[in-house]
């Protein structure tokens, strides 16, 4: 996307919707701001349906404020909580198939390098969990092993959210949700470790009670992805409406989670990924 | 919205770490007066802000 594209015709300007202005004005396009420059500018994401205190959409906000080039990246989504906030991205997103994300954005992707051969064109995907561990994880799995450069970024609520609250593989072991009364029976999926283990150059799992890590850990991996290989990101974002907390206490339970030790925020860098970022982040101290 | 959150610009130094906890985009706004301003017609009341803010700045009504 050209940013020439996000100027508004003279003759439109009185009738173009005061949000579509201020992205215009205000906009991040092309500007190159971080994490730290939240609260200053127009952000990306307008006012969504999701839930008061939603960590998913918090991680959301914070994800899409570190994008390394917006005017040239595409999200790719899925069914899910998630997906009810993509409407409102001023970004290109396809919502795919439930499960069905990282197959699509492979395709995409391997589309755009022949179409655009001399610009990186980021391709995202943001799911949710059950998308990204239950659902999707064939293609999820299969994109990994093809070594496909693309960032998957899974936003893990821990349950089937949206549909009233069903267990999935993400869910701790004995969660007791509004559609599994008795309990989870299992563990949790070690997703950044069966990443490492299919071919993930970057894994991270990171939680928006520390803003700067998550957009540090974001920002490497797409940038990673651009050359290197697939990359993988997991985000913690617990729901207050499925497991029944406060609003407010959304931050404190990420916190008590990372103490007790059942929620790791970890980080896996390959040599490979080592040596690229060194370089990229070498002259840019801001990263 | 019945609620929303409101600041107490005395105690409001503009350290940010609410407009980093808000789930709602464009609801905290630092603007030049370096005070957080808030989008009362945006805000949910969830109160994730007033939660971290370490003046203590911010009340839920």
């Amino acid at each position: 996307m050209s940013k020439d594209f996000l100027r508004i015709s003279p003759a439109f300007e009185d009738i173009m919707p005061a949000e579509y202005r201020e992205l215009v004005a205000s906009g991040p396009y092309g500007k190159g701001y971080g994490i730290s420059d939240l609260g200053s500018h127009k952000e990306l994401l307008e006012e969504h349906p999701l839930c008061a205190g939603c960590g998913l959409a918090l991680s959301l906000r914070l994800t899409l404020s570190v994008l390394p080039a917006p005017e040239d990246t595409v999200i790719v989504g899925s069914t899910g909580c998630s997906a009810l906030a993509f409407p409102q991205v001023a970004l290109h997103n396809i919502h795919s198939l439930f499960g069905n994300q990282n197959a699509v954005a492979a395709g995409l992707k391997r589309a755009l390098k022949l179409r655009f051969p001399d610009k990186h064109k980021d391709v995202v995907v943001v799911a949710g969990d059950g998308a990204t561990a239950d659902i999707g994880l064939d293609m999820v799995m299969q994109s990994w092993f093809r070594g496909e450069l693309i960032t998957t970024i899974m936003l893990d609520n821990e349950a089937y959210a949206n549909t009233g609250g069903q267990e999935s593989g993400m869910s701790p072991k004995g969660a007791v949700l509004n559609m599994a009364p008795k309990g989870k029976k299992f563990q949790k999926i070690n997703m950044p470790e069966l990443a490492r283990e299919a071919g993930c150059v970057y894994v991270a799992a990171v939680s928006p009670a520390n803003p700067k890590r998550l957009g540090k850990a974001i920002r490497r991996a797409i940038l990673v992805a651009r050359e290197v290989g697939p990359t993988y990101v997991q985000i913690f974002a617990p729901c207050p409406t499925n497991f029944k907390f406060k609003p407010q206490e959304t931050i404190k339970r990420i916190k008590e989670r990372e103490k007790d030790g059942t929620y790791l925020t970890r980080e896996y860098i390959s040599q490979e990924a080592q040596e690229y970022l060194a370089a990229m982040e070498g002259g840019n101290k801001d990263e | 919205m019945y609620g929303a959150v409101k600041v107490d610009e005395e105690k409001c130094n503009g350290c940010k770490v609410c407009v980093f906890a808000c789930p709602d985009p464009n609801v905290l706004t630092l603007l030049k007066t370096k005070k957080i301003t808030v989008n009362q017609d945006r805000c949910k009341a969830c109160g994730l802000c007033a939660s971290v803010c370490p003046k203590e700045a911010l009340t839920v009504n």
